[in-house]
């Protein structure tokens, strides 16, 4: 789901003639189209314009956001037993994760199962991501394991079990992004208490372990419970920087009524460039995105209302913002980065970047 | 030196403490005794236990703020309003709960759940007004709430330790509950700032001997007012006084530190886990109800999220219990109930969350007068309303009072008023009694 | 739903012999309104009695009229002070000479607030403007019909009386408490049960007077700078138990409809101002002001001081300061005002109304007339082997809780040294010290239950006693100021009892009290200094200050 794989997309971006805003002033929805069910994940197939999508019905839908009549079809007869979560596309082949705990292969084309690794996380699949050569594949889940895939066969390479099964207040713990760099070196994940992890995807070594607490509320007075996590990982392309998503503190954490939270870091020399707190469109920051050439960060996310918003990375201030509807759970960019998709809560959105 | 004090006795020159005490005393009742054990001994050993097993007590373990039945006792995978968790099966053939709720779902022969219930009232005040006192709420009558009902019907009258505790220390939608028009007598004792109570420590400057003789003093100096006046107001204040000696002693009681480690270890470190372990505590010493509050499960956002931590909670907490109280012979006298002032909504709204529900929700008891095992109750596939066993408030209350052996049915006068204890035409689930 | 005919059949005997009593009283004359207001009451009093041959219990001592009087005009026990004052007047005019310098006190302006406070604001949560406003209220005379007004207006006025306002504001996001306590507490009707159906026991009280109160405040509203307004429209419609859907008139208690003055208005017209209205009810920085030409809630403030039918307004306060007194309503329950439950002294309540009415409604005529009385000074105690007469006879006194706030500032009162008293005729030390007293007695009673029916002490109240810190370190030691200090320093055991029980109890104590507590000075290995303390403990934690007797 985190389309840092999207080497191919990206380079149609790179090299593509259409107006990529070198600095979006203003977020527009142009379109938005009823789902059948909430989606969580999306990524692109071969044409940026469409999208597979992961849903609550338990299903891989495809939209084909050019056509005519804009739906949703699930992929193929197999499904999952929970929520998906987790979207990537890996070559020709799509690779799904959900709450069952499992791994689903996909024939992009044909919709046909590859394969199925039934356990393969003991809780609930939060997010996937891809190397850039569609070669590996990583997945978070509750279990507090980062594992990595080898994308082709299957085969489980590597587990890595560093995050605390337990949050500091004694309750279970989860484990909900992951995002791998463009260039494909670093793979970084991030918790519920605002941990995040960058390893060395060749090695498996963590190289660098930031912090974002903030993002973690937990209220021992009214509620004794907590909310909040890091939602959203992504590294700029030239990936320098890594921007950390969650929602700042919260004091009704029955809602999310917190303002949205985005902390960028040049982390390998573990340095904090930005903390953006953005009250006026509040709630979780579930997706993020770097622009071309790494000048601005989009942001998705939401309380009930959803929205996405551009921040400038020269000074971390905000450039312009949008409500999308309903909370936003992800979204990727068009054939330009001047269009967005979003998915969000019964809801796909066409955005536009001017 | 001293001359005869008419009304003790006669005594000797000077009046040693020791003496002035018990001479006090015998000229008042014997409640000033301080010792907890005095009640049984007026009583022979082998008495004290047969009437201590058919003692029944309460547990009630209040999910405030609407605990989501979707993840708890009455799950609907791949409805689309069942949310992302499974349901798994228990050791009960054919009973399925939430995968959040593992542990409990290896006890369910102590539970019975009921799904069923339809109670109309979505508002926090209300609503738990409602569950707590089985009916709704009436300007011209204050109802007493199951705690004070219990207290009143299981209670002894000159009860060393307290009829009815109640914890709620987090402040969301606190409540004390209340003994309405069964009076202070019957009002809980309520903590919310601190899992001791408030005033039961003896302050260190004066010694304990000074504090029971002052107290035999105040009693020999009243006598003579409360006995010329025959006022129910001025017999509570007597009655007041004359429990306070046992109620200090009983704050032993709320300190888990005096349980071995291994047995707090069990439990676990977390607030609502400890509060457990004080409820065994005091259930053990013959406290007939005992509430304890886990706030704050009105998941208006990120509802799957809050149940994973708060289920969590629930599901060790609640099966340590049942295991504690069942290896000491306690469960079979014990009923342990979950309940909430209401449920949450089939609907999962755009911030992963569910808001209040009452037409289809469920709850669960275990232990005393129960059939565990059991599932009662049907609602339909998405959750959206009852289709088999609809239940009440009032058919709760009365279903409790049951489980206890209590006569659902009888009557408080109220002047002349007839209050039946559960309201007018509510009615035990008989499938859910033992 | 069950159906128990002999309740039924007991509700329609009370019935009918209530409507027997309400149709004989109609029938005789009252005395004349010239009559002393204490003689009236003695006079109905007696005639009861009488007619039940029933002797009256004897009057209280001196002591016990003095502690009495002083808590219910002052609202706090005497000092030694003003106890050897009270004795040096001659005694055939002690309680005249009394009540008269109790009236001009402070404390009596002190304690008719708070009483007033605990009526109608009693259980919710309020700051200080209310209080302030009934404060200076009751120090300017203020007759109760005005104060009801000021009330119900609920004006945005400025200076104290924009406190009024509270009574509603308090209430007014809930239609059916703004409903119902205006009427519980104003008209002492509570006529909630007649929301669902037509009252069973009240022939009077239909589904129609439940929402024709409503309706005249069916229209009032909150905005966001919390300014109570007035629809300019709006209407209660609601189901009959046979489900037909009707819309409430504005029908006052008594049945009186007011004339509807709404303007009617055009549809659009109407949702602009729906649309102004929501946006004062939403938007900080709304400035503007609704106008409604007409004001239902004005409406009813006009109906129930014109209603010369039932008087209500008057009625209702009547009985509410007699119950406050004398322990128990003439009418009891106090919110049950009706046909159905008649009064014991019906034609005292009649005769005290119209006094009242006449008097331009003086809250302060009827309290003194009532404290004036026989009835009022007789002893609270009945001999113990004999059942006594109904409390509705009044053939003897009733024992009254305390309120927390009398409790708590008699509390400290009787802790101080009887010598840290200004002297009586210093009325500015004085004025200035119960003021202090008054807001000392704040924090204090927080630790008290307000009585009410069927009023139990709880056994927090005894812990607190019994161990709380305060209890010791502040109103328990030895300093000069406090009453422990002053004993500490009179050296013969019996004088220093004597002394105790004259501050704290206000009266001396009995041949028996008096060897219990030397006894316990003189018991061995043990400081007198600590004795005294917890002896001084035994009476703070005792019945006799906890009560009104």
């Amino acid at each position: 789901m985190m389309p840092s794989d999207e080497s191919a997309a990206a380079l149609q971006v790179a090299d593509s003639k259409a107006a990529a805003p070198a600095m979006p002033q203003t977020v527009k929805v142009e379109k938005t189209i009823g789902l059948p069910a909430i989606g969580f994940c999306v990524t692109q197939g071969e044409a940026a314009t469409t999208l597979f999508v992961g849903m609550s019905d338990f299903a891989v839908h495809r939209i084909d956001m050019a056509a005519e009549k804009i739906e949703a079809i699930p992929i193929g007869q197999e499904r999952h037993n929970s929520y998906v979560t987790g979207l990537v596309r890996a070559g020709d082949k799509l690779v799904s994760g959900g709450y069952d705990g499992a791994l689903i292969w996909w024939n992009m084309a044909s919709g046909e199962v590859i394969r199925r690794v039934e356990s393969a996380h003991s809780k609930w699949v939060r997010m996937l991501a891809v190397s850039p050569d569609a070669s590996r594949v990583a997945s978070v889940a509750d279990d507090m394991t980062t594992r990595l895939w080898d994308a082709s066969c299957g085969d489980l390479i590597a587990t890595w079990n560093d995050y605390e099964i337990k949050t500091p207040h004694g309750f279970p713990s989860m484990l909900y992004a992951v995002t791998i760099s463009r260039d494909g070196r670093w793979l970084a994940t991030g918790d519920k208490t605002g941990i995040v992890l960058v390893r060395d995807l060749a090695t498996g070594q963590i190289a660098a372990r930031l912090e974002t607490p903030i993002m973690y509320t937990w209220d021992p007075k009214a509620r004794r419970h907590s909310i909040g996590g890091i939602r959203a990982l992504a590294f700029s392309n030239d990936s320098a920087m890594l921007a950390v998503g969650g929602m700042g503190k919260v004091g009704n954490i029955d809602h999310l009524e917190g303002s949205s939270r985005v902390e960028v870091f040049r982390w390998q020399d573990n340095v904090r460039l930005y903390e953006i707190e953005d009250n006026k469109l509040k709630g979780l920051v579930e997706a993020l995105h770097f622009g071309p050439g790494d000048a601005w960060l989009a942001a998705g996310g939401g309380d009930n209302s959803g929205f996405v918003t551009i921040y400038r990375m020269d000074d971390g201030k905000l450039a312009a913002q949008e409500k999308v509807g309903s909370h936003v759970h992800d979204f990727v960019f068009g054939t330009s980065p001047d269009t967005v998709y979003a998915i969000s809560h019964n809801q796909a959105a066409i955005i536009k970047l001017t | 030196m001293a001359s005869n004090i008419s009304g003790l006795g006669p005594q000797e020159n000077g009046l040693s403490r020791r003496r002035f005490l018990s001479a006090a005393a015998a000229g008042v009742t014997a409640g000033s005794v301080a010792d907890m054990t005095a009640i049984h001994g007026l009583r022979s050993e082998a008495m004290a236990s047969e009437l201590k097993k058919q003692n029944k007590r309460v547990i009630l373990l209040w999910l405030a703020g609407g605990a989501s039945q979707f993840e708890t006792w009455d799950p609907k995978p791949g409805a689309k309003t069942g949310g992302p968790f499974r349901a798994i099966p228990t050791n009960v053939t054919g009973i399925h709960i939430s995968e959040l709720l593992p542990e409990l779902a290896q006890r369910m022969q102590h539970t019975a759940i009921i799904r069923s219930l339809n109670t109309k009232i979505a508002d926090h005040g209300t609503g738990a007004d409602l569950m707590e006192c089985g009916r709704v709420p009436d300007p011209g009558v204050k109802y007493p709430d199951i705690g004070a009902v219990v207290a009143r019907e299981l209670g002894r009258l000159e009860s060393k330790v307290p009829d009815y505790v109640s914890l709620y220390t987090s402040t969301e939608g606190r409540r004390k509950g209340t003994s309405g028009f069964l009076g202070a007598r019957y009002s809980p004792m309520f903590l919310s700032e601190s899992m001791t109570p408030a005033n039961v420590v003896r302050p260190d400057i004066i010694s304990e001997i000074d504090h029971h003789d002052r107290a035999a003093l105040r009693d020999v100096l009243a006598k003579r007012f409360t006995t010329a006046r025959r006022n129910q107001a001025v017999n509570s204040h007597m009655s007041a006084y004359q429990r306070v000696h046992g109620l200090m002693a009983s704050a032993d009681l709320f300190d888990i530190e005096r349980e071995p480690e291994s047995v707090r270890n069990r439990y676990g470190s977390s607030q609502f886990a400890q509060q457990c372990l004080i409820a065994r505590r005091l259930v053990e010493a013959d406290v007939p109800f005992v509430k304890v509050a886990r706030a704050w499960w009105d998941s208006h956002g990120q509802n799957f999220e809050t149940h994973q931590e708060l289920c969590a909670d629930l599901d060790h907490s609640m099966s340590v219990l049942l295991d504690d109280l069942a290896e000491r012979g306690l469960l079979e006298h014990t009923l342990v109930i979950t309940l909430g002032e209401f449920g949450r909504t089939p609907n999962i709204n755009a911030s992963l969350g569910r808001d209040h529900f009452a037409s289809a929700w469920s709850c669960s008891l275990s232990g005393a007068g129960i059939r565990g095992g059991v599932a009662y109750g049907k609602t339909d596939d998405e959750g959206h309303r009852v289709v088999e066993g609809e239940a009440s408030a009032g058919d709760l209350f009365a279903t409790i009072l049951a489980a206890l052996g209590i006569d659902h049915q009888h009557e408080y006068m109220l002047g002349s008023r007839p209050i039946p204890l559960a309201d007018f035409g509510t009615n035990p689930i008989r499938e859910v009694l033992a | 739903m069950r159906v128990d005919l002999m309740h039924l059949l007991q509700r329609f005997a009370l019935i009918v012999v209530g409507c027997l009593a309400f149709t004989g009283v109609r029938a005789q004359e009252l005395l004349p309104p010239e009559t002393e207001v204490a003689s009236a009451v003695d006079h109905y009093i007696t005639e009861k009695l009488q007619s039940r041959s029933i002797e009256p219990g004897p009057a209280a001592d001196d002591a016990t009229v003095l502690r009495r009087t002083m808590l219910d005009l002052a609202g706090r026990v005497p000092t030694a002070r003003e106890h050897q004052w009270f004795f040096d007047q001659p005694e055939t005019v002690r309680r005249d000479v009394l009540v008269d310098r109790l009236m001009q006190s402070s404390d009596f302006d002190f304690h008719l607030r708070n009483s007033l406070d605990e009526l109608l604001l009693a259980n919710r949560p309020h700051d200080g403007e209310f209080r302030e406003y009934l404060l200076w209220a009751v120090r300017q005379k203020r007759p109760w019909d005005q104060m009801f007004r000021d009330m119900l207006a609920a004006r945005q006025a400025d200076g104290v009386e924009k406190g009024a306002a509270q009574f509603v504001s308090s209430r007014v996001r809930n239609l059916d408490d703004l409903t119902n306590d205006t009427a519980m507490l104003f008209f002492g009707v509570n006529v909630s049960c007649a929301k669902c159906h037509d009252h069973p026991l009240v022939e009077a009280w239909k589904q129609d007077h439940f929402y024709g109160m409503q309706a005249f405040f069916q229209r009032t509203f909150i905005t966001r700078k919390n300014v109570i307004a007035e629809k300019p429209f709006g209407e209660v419609k609601f189901k009959t138990t046979k489900g037909e859907e009707k819309s409430a008139t504005l029908m006052f208690l008594n049945g009186s409809v007011a004339e509807d003055k709404t303007p009617s208005f055009a549809d659009d017209e109407r949702k602009q101002l729906e649309q102004q209205i929501q946006k004062l009810e939403r938007d900080e920085k709304a400035g503007y002001v609704i106008s409604a030409s007409f004001s239902p809630r004005r409406e009813l403030s006009e109906l129930a001081i014109r209603d010369d039918k039932e008087r209500f307004l008057a009625k209702n306060i009547v009985n509410r300061t007699w119950l406050r007194l004398m322990g128990l309503g003439l009418v009891d329950p106090p919110d049950q005002l009706h046909e159905a439950n008649p009064a014991s002294h019906p034609q005292l309540l009649d005769w005290l109304t119209r006094d009242f009415v006449a008097s331009g409604y003086d809250l302060r005529r009827l309290i003194r007339g009532i404290t004036l009385s026989q009835a009022y000074a007789r002893s609270s105690e009945w001999a113990v082997d004999e059942t006594p007469p109904a409390a509705s006879t009044y053939a003897f006194a009733s024992t009254k809780s305390l309120t927390p706030r009398q409790m708590a500032a008699s509390l400290l009162v009787v802790i101080r040294s009887p010598d840290n008293w200004p002297a009586l005729e210093d009325s500015v030390a004085w004025n200035k010290l119960r003021n202090d007293l008054e807001n000392q007695a704040a924090g204090w009673s927080r630790e008290f239950e307000q009585p009410g029916e069927n009023f139990q002490i709880a056994v927090d109240e005894a812990l607190f006693f019994s161990n709380n810190d305060r209890i010791t370190n502040d109103l328990l030691r030895d300093g000069g100021d406090r009453i422990v200090g002053k004993l500490k320093s009179i050296e013969e055991n019996s004088q220093a009892v004597e002394q105790l029980w004259v501050t704290v109890l206000n009266r001396k104590p009995s041949d028996q009290e008096l060897q219990t507590a030397t006894a316990w000075m003189q018991r061995e290995n043990t400081d007198r200094v600590e004795s005294l303390r917890s002896l001084t403990w035994a009476l703070l934690a005792g019945p006799e200050l906890r009560f009104n007797h």
